[in-house]
């Protein structure tokens, strides 16, 4: 790049900078403010300075606690699922087989459809009665399950319904990640004896690092953020408030109660929980080193 | 000069999407005075809104009505939303339990302050509800209330106790030859706590006192809680999961009897053919008190952002959608009840069987709060509703959990 180029480079970003300032940066600021403020239903137009007081409230009540938790198992499983399946899927698929775009093609399918559209049919699904899950369970000879009015079961049936929607990205991610390995290494490692298990742990993963770790952060930080699943399949936490988690919670608090002082401190607390696990993420897992 | 040229076009290329999106506004001339009106009416109905609309357009060719459509909890958060970024619509039409939060949150004006020289005698009593001394809401349409819906085909005759109605769903059953059961006899949204009230009030007990104070700890609460998990667990009348849309696509199938619905949706089972009539609620024992659904009106509500240029226009507009004519008109297409007075004179209101069956029931119904305490309310309510219908309470404790919610909400709200 020489000199002359570089003005060019800034104007042409320059737009992208802008939205992105409005759109991210200013509701960030704003909600900055509000997260200090008395902002609610009886203080909507002119809300005052209360210091941290709403912070207090927050680390002081329980709901936090539990609902952390529970925040906490939900991102660890699916992230947990979402790569083994991934991962597991793409090494399959790598291999030349018949019908291999079929598969490709199809199991992105869960991906592309609109989350909202998904999340929606898959209630429809875990209804008690009339619904294709129990239905298959029934056939099974398998006991039915009480999804939706359990809160347990609620919890999981959003899980399950995560799962289905999420392991195609980190799918097509490491089919990206694979197809970069030269096939070298791996006939090497068969004429030095290794099984597909060795090759599996010592050529195929740590070469996928680089690739998987920025799609792990990323599909922490979706999935622990992801209140349309949740609030779709449960319909707003149901039964009776059980199965929130963290974003849900704060979204009832701010528009259903109008506190909205309240829920902007709880996203700051969020975003600070999150950005503290990124970067000691990024540390442990020495992410962003070359592999060579 | 040709590289000149290679350099700007793409910064002019970057950058002319942007000014592209400024100029729009500033050209304009004077056109047709735009109103916009945010609703949340179902399918059926803004299909009549629509005509009502068309031929007010055709009749003041220099105005023009747009509708945005939400669903009743979008509605409220976006209004409120816009409202306070000074932006908004220009009417927001909804039912009467959001006129609390939005006088609270001053993002809608006085209707009473904006319609000066109203008649207000013209409106049903029961159309005008006031807060802190003011009407903020013009109605068009009374109820909003709950009515049990049964089809002729399946049962001759509605019931009129509690007893009589397990009963009757009871008879009304059947079951597949795989032996599960095809139709069952009652169906309704029992995780919302709209459904539960008149239960409660079968039982003479409500959800506040004359100081908006929270009475929801109370044995009619625990006797309603118990008859409702009754219906599913003791006489198994109903399905054990039943949420809106599947109490709602039962009733269109024959996979019903009888549910619990209101007016919103009878123009839907009208179109759907479904051979239906209304009743009142049963009471829970003869000579008790009848069920009272709560009953509500929708109207419209003006914002305080309003351009001050456009209130006659408005004005108009709000007579218009507000004359005897169209609520009539929304009467006999839809079964909804008018919120004016002169609209019940008409003959084809007088001789419609559903309006009149609908409006038997709203004669025992009460009125639903519109204070901004009835939102903690029914989110007290709800979730200890849940419990009871998923086993993990007793209807004891989910009164008592219930109360101590609601004052907890309360006074989070308040602070």
């Amino acid at each position: 790049m020489n000199r002359r180029s570089v003005p060019l480079a800034y104007a042409l970003v320059l737009p992208s900078i802008l939205v992105m300032l409005a759109v991210v940066a200013y509701p960030f600021l704003y909600n900055f403010r509000i997260a200090f403020s008395n902002m609610s239903l009886r203080h909507f137009r002119n809300p005052e300075f209360i210091g941290l007081a709403n912070f207090v409230e927050l680390f002081s009540s329980s709901a936090l606690y539990v609902v952390l938790l529970k925040t906490v198992i939900w991102t660890g499983v699916n992230v947990l699922a979402h790569v083994s399946l991934g991962v597991g899927l793409a090494v399959v698929l790598n291999r030349p087989i018949r019908g291999q775009w079929l598969y490709r093609a199809l199991l992105i399918i869960p991906w592309a459809i609109p989350q909202y559209i998904s999340a929606l049919t898959w209630r429809g699904m875990f209804n008690y009665e009339y619904g294709a899950v129990n239905l298959w369970l029934m056939k099974f000879g398998l006991p039915q399950v009480a999804w939706l009015s359990n809160a347990h079961a609620a919890f999981a049936a959003a899980i399950i319904t995560n799962i289905w929607l999420g392991f195609p990205f980190m799918m097509v991610i490491a089919l990206g990640g694979l197809q970069s390995i030269p096939h070298e290494l791996y006939e090497v490692a068969s004429i030095d004896g290794a099984n597909w298990w060795n090759r599996l742990r010592h050529v195929t993963l740590p070469l996928l690092k680089p690739v998987l770790v920025p799609a792990v952060v990323l599909g922490t930080i979706w999935t622990f953020n992801n209140l349309n699943v949740i609030w779709l399949v449960t319909d707003g936490g149901k039964p009776a408030d059980k199965s929130h988690i963290l974003v849900t919670y704060v979204y009832k608090a701010a528009f259903t109660l109008y506190r909205y002082g309240y829920a902007a401190a709880f996203s700051l607390v969020i975003f600070l929980i999150l950005l503290v696990f990124v970067v000691f993420y990024m540390r442990l897992s020495r992410g962003t080193e070359s592999v060579y | 000069m040709k590289q000149k040229w290679t350099r700007i076009l793409p910064v002019l290329a970057a950058v002319l999407p942007l000014l592209a999106g400024c100029g729009g506004g500033s050209g304009k001339a004077q056109g047709p005075t735009e109103i916009t009106i945010w609703e949340q009416r179902d399918p059926q109905e803004k299909g009549v809104m629509e005509k009502v609309l068309a031929d007010y357009e055709a009749q003041h060719p220099d105005v023009k009505v747009s509708l945005v459509h939400y669903d009743t909890e979008n509605l409220r958060t976006q209004y409120q939303t816009a409202a306070l970024a000074n932006g908004g619509p220009d009417l927001v039409y909804g039912p009467s339990d959001q006129v609390g939060p939005f006088s609270v949150l001053e993002i809608i004006r006085p209707m009473d302050e904006f319609l000066p020289g109203e008649d207000w005698s013209r409106f049903l009593p029961a159309a005008l509800d006031t807060l802190d001394g003011h009407v903020w809401s013009l109605p068009d349409q009374v109820g909003n209330h709950l009515n049990l819906l049964y089809n002729t085909e399946v049962v001759a005759k509605p019931p009129e106790t509690f007893d009589e109605w397990v009963e009757i769903a009871r008879k009304a059953m059947t079951t597949g030859a795989d032996g599960r059961t095809e139709r069952y006899g009652l169906a309704f949204e029992f995780n919302e706590p709209f459904w539960l009230v008149p239960f409660l009030t079968a039982y003479g007990g409500w959800v506040m006192d004359d100081a908006n104070r929270p009475t929801l700890d109370t044995p009619a609460m625990v006797k309603a809680l118990t008859f409702v998990n009754d219906l599913r667990e003791k006489y198994r009348v109903v399905p054990r999961e039943c949420n809106y849309q599947l109490m709602d696509t039962m009733f269109k199938t024959g996979k019903a009897a009888m549910i619990i619905n209101g007016p919103w949706s009878f123009g839907d089972y009208k179109k759907a053919g479904v051979p239906f009539a209304l009743a009142r609620i049963p009471r829970a024992t003869p000579g008790g008190p009848w069920a009272a659904p709560m009953i509500g009106t929708k109207g419209y509500s003006v914002n305080v952002n309003l351009d001050k240029s456009k209130e006659g226009a408005i004005r108009d507009l709000l007579h218009y959608l507000t004359s005897e004519k169209v609520t009539a008109r929304f009467a006999t297409e839809l079964a909804i009840l008018p919120s004016v007075r002169a609209a019940y004179d008409l003959p084809g209101i007088k001789n419609d069987a559903l309006l009149q069956a609908s409006l038997e029931q709203w004669k025992v119904g009460r009125r639903m709060p519109v204070v901004p305490e009835m939102r903690a309310i029914w989110d007290a309510m709800r979730p200890q509703m849940q419990s009871v219908m998923n086993g993990s309470k007793s209807p004891e404790d989910a009164a008592r959990d219930m109360q101590k919610d609601a004052l907890d909400k309360i006074a989070d709200m308040n602070r």
